[in-house]
């Protein structure tokens, strides 16, 4: 501790007053203007706490970032005025790992040699996809487009490398259309200029936008997973206009899917397997299976890799971030706590330890590969020794056993399918990323 | 009534006492502590209790369980602001028992009990929303400054009063007439959840004595049936019995126990050290001062980085040498957040004493506190100079063979029920995920689900 991490008391002095002016004030305005933007989503009250809970995250970046954990110079942009504060040390840490370590498997992703020697092409040569569900106020497309510039098409026009959707409620994609309108920084990460008007499209009722590279859509996830049976075949264009089925892509879910029924949050996963497992590869792949029992030399003949590759099923892979471990003192506290505040993690009992996370994974079709750590090993084991003590260094952490306590009550899992791609292996560099046994 | 005693009632009401009169109770405060040495010498029996962390209703839960001031002589082993949603009243409320009955409560200073740590983990913002600004807050850190660091239990007896009849006992096999009562734990209703007894030690023993009788273990065995059911290394202690047990004489005393915040300093290698730190400051970021605060035991061999940032970890070599050293008998602290409300490591020679449960209103955790009884065998008195512990030197390394650890009583208990003991409807929000934000504490309404300010890394991007 030295004393430039004394706090500055002024910031925090103004972070109290707003507090009590904010619990004081039942009519304050800026509660209104919230109170409206639900009511225009007119969804139901649970669904607004939920929605709700994306403010708490990015306060909650925002808190990272203005401390050093992360660097993430859209941070502010998309937080809303007047909500920065402070959050306590073990809040920010937690921050700091979840985001760290999402963005490390989507680094793996993007780029398989990445921070190893093992490959030797460290750029993307492929188009690759994300889709993020319920990213609300996320930065992560903008924090991708500038560190890794290859990706964008800025730099090489000819090498659209990353398509990026986000999905969420029509409030939240709303708010973030606003923030990007207001912000030249947001625009430009984009890659939005006033010179070139096909640069982005804003849907009429601005909670949709398209720019060749990112795609935001208001939707409501129960959506999909009514369309789960049929996914393979639905018109993607007018559900989620842009989305590539041909393309390797991975899906996020970063608090998300535990919100649903958890059936409907099978079923949503179960859209977007369908979705990436097209039929009329299902029917090539049969006419592949008939030739090499006897109509031989079908799939050689049937025209170049590129359109064999854009009909098979697509290498696929899903990143979760939940919390897990309900059934000790601190889980069970965990859940009544959340159920006080209408909000109930309805998927949480049945994954609700690693081990039932992988085979989650496995039973949804990602065969290739499935893993899963809680935020206390990841911490431990994934964040280098240096970059530890630089974090650690940050703020002083009063109390170890609620740090590890609340770590290990979070976890991240992924999984994956390579698919029947023929040019490569596009989550190899996923191999390498050690998950926990237990 | 007086007015202190006014403040006493208001505050054990959980409501506020005038900044004025804040002003003027941390000035007697200081007077009162200004005359404490950095360590503080207290008499058996007591009340030995961890972290409170401004959980104010479970403050008043501890009372209930371990009985109330003055009745029952208490010792508070700091950390009593920040995390809590009830910093100002529970910290406000100690200081006036303090004031009112100082030799019946004891406050040393725990490592939140500093202007740095409070302005982040709570009690300075508290201070802003309750009183309108920082006058009170500097009060507050004022008398920190002047807190003990440490404090010595004296004559505490080696073994305990039997409480009653016990739910389920781990105890031994041993008869009564050759055992005590060495731990027993009690739930919240008071109902012996687990007891140990060890053999009961002669008055007088030389240190060669269990050695002889461990190098005889048949004979020892056969005049004590009873030790074939007890570990080897009690086996020598119930010889050693067995053989002065003609002259009928046994002796309750232990060593003295240290209790300190979070642990030991590798610059500090005697208590007398201890009394030589120049405490009226604010917490050092570094020195013997800051790692008596801050430091915690771990299984480790000597000294190891702390993952806090401050202070050390210590291994079981450093406390038992210190120990020994000292003619301690145990080590008690806080500081450590522990599940099942104590925690005793190194063959018991040091032990975290947690009071706050359900720690942040999150953790689930159940709190406890630890009673000392007081060794009666001396007719009560303890022979010591006052103020000062009397150790000699030369008999150190007899004494100490033979230093018992004190008979230790567990209470332990849950997080107050606030819906049923008439308290306001302003129950704290579920800390889990929402903590230091004020709907709820002092004078607000009660929150909509729109107010509410979750506050937790996992509640991410929303559902879409």
């Amino acid at each position: 501790m030295s004393a430039s991490q004394i706090p500055n008391l002024n910031t925090l002095r103004r972070g109290g007053g707003r507090g009590r002016l904010r619990g004081r004030g039942g009519g304050h305005t800026g509660e209104n203007d919230q109170d409206a933007q639900f009511r225009r989503g007119g969804s139901n009250p649970k669904d607004r706490v939920v929605q709700g809970t994306d403010n708490d995250a990015s306060v909650s970046r925002l808190s990272a970032v203005n401390l050093g954990y992360l660097e993430d110079p859209f941070a502010s942009a998309l937080t809303p005025p007047g909500q920065e504060t402070r959050r306590l040390p073990i809040i920010n840490r937690g921050t700091y790992v979840r985001t760290t370590t999402i963005d490390h498997l989507l680094t793996h992703f993007f780029l398989p040699g990445a921070q190893t020697d093992t490959q030797t092409s460290a750029t993307p040569s492929r188009k690759k996809q994300i889709i993020s569900l319920g990213a609300g106020s996320d930065t992560r497309i903008f924090r991708l487009l500038t560190s890794h510039p290859s990706l964008h098409h800025h730099h090489h026009h000819h090498n659209n490398n990353l398509i990026y959707h986000e999905l969420d409620f029509p409030t939240n994609t709303a708010a973030k259309v606003r923030a990007i309108r207001g912000s030249p920084l947001l625009q430009r990460a984009l890659g939005i200029t006033a010179a070139d008007p096909k640069s982005v499209t804003i849907s009429p009722a601005a909670d949709a936008l398209h720019t060749p590279h990112y795609h935001l859509h208001p939707i409501d996830l129960r959506r999909l997973a009514a369309l789960a049976t049929s996914a393979s075949e639905v018109d993607l264009e007018t559900i989620l206009p842009g989305l590539d089925r041909s393309l390797p892509t991975v899906l996020v879910s970063e608090c998300c899917l535990m919100y649903l029924e958890s059936e409907e949050a099978r079923r949503v996963v179960d859209f977007f397997t369908g979705v990436f497992s097209p039929k009329s590869s299902t029917v090539l792949q049969s006419q592949a299976q008939d030739g090499d029992t006897g109509l031989g030399g079908i799939t050689e003949g049937a025209g170049n890799a590129e359109e064999r590759g854009s009909s098979a099923p697509a290498p696929l892979g899903l990143i979760l971030y939940e919390p897990i471990r309900p059934d000790d003192a601190f889980g069970r506290t965990m859940v009544a706590n959340l159920a006080t505040r209408g909000i109930q993690l309805q998927t949480l009992h049945r994954y609700a330890s690693l081990a039932a996370q992988r085979e989650r994974l496995r039973e949804h079709g990602f065969a290739t590969g499935q893993e899963a750590a809680d935020v206390d090993f990841l911490w431990e084991r994934w964040v280098p020794e240096a970059e530890k003590e630089r974090v650690a260094g940050l703020e002083m952490l009063d109390e170890m056993e609620e740090w590890r306590l609340l770590a290990r009550h979070y976890c991240v899992a992924w999984g994956w399918r390579e698919g029947e791609d023929t040019r490569g292996k596009v989550f190899e560099g996923w191999r390498g990323l050690e998950g926990q046994r237990e | 009534m007086s007015d202190l005693d006014r403040a006493i009632a208001q505050l054990r009401a959980c409501r506020l006492i005038p900044e004025s009169q804040v002003r003027e109770l941390c000035y007697k405060a200081r007077e009162l502590l200004i005359e404490e040495g950095n360590v503080v010498c207290v008499d058996a029996p007591v009340t030995i209790c961890g972290d409170i962390h401004g959980q104010f209703h479970d403050l008043m839960e501890l009372f209930r369980v371990g009985g109330d001031v003055p009745d029952t002589n208490y010792l508070f082993m700091g950390d009593f602001v920040d995390r809590g949603f009830y910093s100002l009243e529970s910290f406000l409320l100690l200081l006036c028992l303090k004031v009112r009955y100082p030799d019946r409560i004891t406050l040393i200073r725990g490592n939140h009990e500093s202007r740095q740590i409070t302005t982040v983990y709570g009690f300075y913002d508290e201070c802003i929303r309750k009183y309108g600004s920082a006058n009170v807050w500097r009060y507050c850190c004022e008398v920190f400054d002047y807190l003990a660091l440490g404090a010595l239990v004296l004559g505490a007896s080696s073994g305990l009063e039997p409480t009653g009849p016990a739910l389920e006992t781990t105890s031994s096999t041993m008869s009564l007439d050759d055992s005590e009562l060495e731990t027993e734990v009690l739930n919240s209703r008071g109902e012996v959840t687990m007891s140990t007894y060890r053999p009961k030690q002669p008055r007088t023993t030389s240190p060669l004595l269990p050695s002889l009788s461990q190098a005889q273990p048949a004979t020892s065995s056969s005049a004590n049936p009873t030790s074939s059911s007890m570990p080897p290394m009690r086996s020598g202690w119930a010889g050693t019995g067995a053989t002065s047990d003609s002259s009928g004489s046994y002796s309750t005393g232990t060593g003295a126990v240290l209790c300190v915040h979070g642990g030991l300093s590798p610059l500090i290698d005697s208590v007398d050290k201890i009394r030589l730190i120049d405490r009226k400051q604010e917490v050092p970021h570094e020195g013997a001062m800051c790692d008596l605060l801050w430091s915690d035991p771990d299984e480790i061999d000597g000294w190891g980085l702390s993952p806090r940032g401050a202070g050390f970890l210590f291994g079981g070599d450093i406390v038992k040498h210190f120990n020994y050293k000292n003619d301690l008998s145990l080590i008690a602290r806080a500081h450590q957040l522990v599940m099942e409300g104590y925690k005793e490591m190194f063959d018991g020679g040091i032990v975290t004493v947690w009071s706050a449960p359900n720690y942040c209103y999150r953790c689930g955790n159940v709190a406890s506190i630890l009673e000392l009884g007081e060794d009666a065998s001396n007719g009560g008195t303890v022979s010591r100079s006052n103020g000062d512990y009397n150790r000699s030197n030369g008999g150190a390394a007899a004494a100490a063979a033979v230093v018992r650890s004190p008979g230790r009583r567990y209470r332990v208990f849950e997080a107050a029920a606030q819906d049923t003991r008439g308290m306001p409807a302003k129950k704290p929000v579920a800390d889990y995920f929402l903590t230091q934000h004020p709907y709820n504490t002092h004078n607000t309404p009660p929150p909509t689900a729109s107010h509410r300010k979750p506050m937790h890394f996992c509640l991410g991007p929303s559902l879409a």
